[in-house]
């Protein structure tokens, strides 16, 4: 690689904040905006909903809980951007037998600011579930077709660079070539990603096309303001009719301060499974259906750890540069994703001189996880103003994730692991294929198992059938007016795929809903 | 952010290095860094869980004082093998609570080494040069495409081309 031959230009979003961004700096009392739509969250859906709303002549406001950050604030200090990108510092939890650690970005761009940047369709197979289940006929892959055809236009999805993949995801692959297990290149949106591997923390390159670097400039460029560090209490309704939002500054010790209200002829709460519900119940929205909150799908995730005999050095290089997609028919896909040893460490079971052991190969590790389409659903109950997500594993879904651990280990085993370290507590390490066979046979409590998840999903769901679903095939909140939901409360099913650009292809749709309805809305 | 813990909280934080941490953790002399570091982590927590956290710790800490060899002491007072064993009991005791309260403790602080820079150095885990190096590269190799992407963020694209709506106010 030849020398820098001129100084490196900063990414698109350093630098300042920019022109049509409010922070708490800038509110010194309490504080009322017009606008003709109000969009409560500025991540996948939100900030798609408010470009293209913006670009189309329509006054927007997105309101944000989390702060303004730009790609120059990003850095390798994993902890701080968890405090500081995390909802509640990342100490969000699902009660149930194992609970399920989520977590949500709560800063501008939402949780596209901390996902691993996948960008995938909705499978087929779930379109047709969801004409099926959830009576939506419209949702076909042609329908929908031009809508992700944009939103991959925006966001840049495409391959890696090959000199941005380092050799955790080559022995993934290999491990799955050996296994004679399909495995594909993955999806990403980016611009010539150099694999720094830090997406779960703030991209520091600006080459992950998160909301934060595409769409939230191309909102503020077509007018739209987002007004930051403001959690909305609750939507303001005149009887059946949403008719703006009202919350406060959160300051910087997340105490509220003054009051914003912003008044609008359309209201959209694009906040994520867990707090639009929640925001939807504080506000008094009863849906017909008693759905509300209900149908909360996780996409339950669980790591394993292999050690290598040689060098790894799995930060060196893009994470999930590929998927092995020989399991998708089961609901199981395989990654490498490496994680910073602290966060690593948080999630072992040794401790002491035994964690020192298992830490001290951290240059030799390849951290595995699985995504498993889940097929039980909890719920988001609003306790006390707050959300609360109850979710039981499903006996079925510890059973495929026990078998998903033991595919996996064998195809690292393939790739020349030594060691595996499983998610589940209590179980000695693995020490070669025969071991992960043996996992069949053994009996893994589900509370022995250390289960994540960032796919949160289907608690507002839609549907063509208001007795059944939350709202419309656009998001429209079954009996109350100009309402709409725009994220993946959506969902009427788990998508087996990492959710984001079916956020946004959703997104756009709605955003065509409501230009072609154009008078209701201005 | 609220940063640091109570005075009580942070010697049982302390007192629970050797437990949790690798030997390393004292022999660098990080105990009092990763009982910052906790704070920092604590700090962050929603109010009621915060405050839920520092009743388990303060539980916790007193509830050693009813096991006989602890002698009346608080859990923070314990000597080294007395600390281990009694965070063992509650590693593995009567109920998910025991072991949930334990399992935090655990993670907060592993968390807390691994993310210390001196441990990073250890593990020759540099990631900030790492990122420092792709960074550069990417500007160089293919800067007239990263720019090309930037200015594309901005152009014209309508959803509905010909569709203006009049802007409120205007």
């Amino acid at each position: 690689m030849s020398a820098v031959a001129r100084a490196p230009r900063e990414a698109v979003t350093a630098g300042p904040v920019p022109r049509g961004v409010t922070t708490r700096d800038d509110i010194h009392g309490d504080t009322v905006l017009d606008a003709d739509v109000v969009i409560v969250g500025s991540g996948a859906g939100g900030a798609t909903l408010a470009a293209e709303l913006a670009e189309a002549g329509l006054d927007v406001v997105v309101i944000e809980e989390g702060r303004y950050w730009t790609t120059r604030d990003f850095t390798a200090d994993a902890s701080a951007a968890i405090r500081q990108l995390y909802r509640d510092g990342g100490a969000t939890m699902a009660m149930g037998d194992p609970p399920v650690l989520y977590q949500e970005g709560r800063a501008v761009g939402g949780s596209t600011v901390i996902n691993g940047g996948m960008s995938w369709r909705t499978p087929e197979r779930v379109l047709d579930r969801w004409r099926r289940e959830a009576d939506l006929p419209t949702v076909t892959s042609a329908a929908l077709e031009p809508y992700f055809a944009r939103v991959e236009r925006r966001i840049h999805v495409g391959h890696q660079d090959p000199e941005s993949i380092g050799l955790d995801n080559e022995l993934l692959r290999q491990g799955a070539d050996k296994m004679g297990w399909k495995v594909i290149p993955n999806l990403r949106n980016q611009v010539h990603c150099p694999g720094s591997n830090n997406c779960a923390f703030g991209c520091p390159t600006g080459a992950k096309q998160s909301a934060l670097v595409t769409y939230v400039p191309r909102a503020l460029h077509f007018g739209a303001r987002i007004v930051a560090d403001v959690r909305v209490d609750k939507i303001l309704m005149q009887g059946k009719r949403a008719v703006g939002v009202m919350g406060r500054v959160v300051g910087p010790d997340r105490q509220p301060g003054h009051r914003v209200t912003v008044r609008g002829k359309l209201v959209v709460s694009a906040c994520g499974a867990i707090h639009t519900p929640a925001l939807l119940h504080r506000s008094g929205v009863r849906s017909p259906s008693g759905r509300l909150g209900h149908n909360l799908s996780l996409h339950p995730n669980v790591k394993l750890t292999a050690v290598f005999d040689q060098a790894v050095r799995g930060w060196e290089g893009v994470h999930q540069a590929f998927q092995v997609r020989e399991f998708e028919a089961e609901g199981l896909l395989f990654a490498a994703v490496n994680i910073p040893p602290g966060i690593l460490a948080m999630t072992s079971h040794p401790r002491g001189e035994a964690l020192g052991k298992l830490m001290a190969d951290y240059d030799k590790m390849v951290v595995a996880g699985m995504l498993c389409e889940d097929t039980n659903t909890g719920r988001v109950a609003t306790i006390g103003g707050q959300p609360r997500a109850f979710y039981q594993l499903a006996d079925a879904d510890a059973r495929r994730l026990v078998r998903g651990v033991a595919l996996l280990s064998e195809l690292l085993f393939a790739a020349g692991a030594k060691t595996i370290h499983t998610p589940f507590a209590g179980l000695a390490p693995l020490a070669s294929a025969d071991d992960t066979r043996r996992l069949y046979e053994r009996d893994i409590p589900k509370a022995s198992m250390e289960v994540v998840t960032v796919h949160m999903m289907g608690t507002a769901g839609m549907g063509g059938d208001r007795t059944r679903a939350v709202t419309d095939e656009h998001g429209m909140v079954y009996d109350a007016d100009r309402l709409m939901v725009c994220d993946a409360s959506l969902f009427p099913t788990p998508i087996g795929v990492n959710p984001m650009e079916t956020i946004m292809a959703l997104a756009t749709r709605a955003a065509a809903h409501v230009i072609d309805n154009l008078a209701r809305y201005r | 952010m609220t940063a640091g813990l109570p005075p009580r909280a942070r010697e049982l934080m302390k007192s629970l290095v050797p437990v949790i941490c690798p030997p390393e953790a004292m022999e660098l002399g990080l105990a009092d860094d990763h009982a910052d570091h906790v704070g920092l982590t604590v700090g962050a927590m929603p109010r009621g869980l915060r405050a839920a956290f520092l009743l388990g710790l303060r539980t916790y800490d007193e509830g050693a004082r009813t096991w006989l060899p602890a002698r009346g002491r608080a859990a923070r007072a314990l000597p080294a093998d007395l600390a281990e064993r009694y965070y063992d009991r509650w590693e593995h005791g009567p109920t998910p609570v025991h072991v949930q309260l334990a399992r935090a403790l655990g993670q907060l602080l592993k968390l807390a080494h691994y993310e210390h820079p001196a441990v990073q150095e250890r593990l020759g885990y540099r990631p900030a040069a790492w990122i420092d190096q792709v960074k550069r590269r990417r500007l160089t190799v293919y800067g007239a495409e990263v720019r090309a992407a930037e200015a594309a963020v901005i152009a014209p694209d309508p959803l509905r081309p010909g569709v203006v709506a009049r802007r409120s106010g205007s």
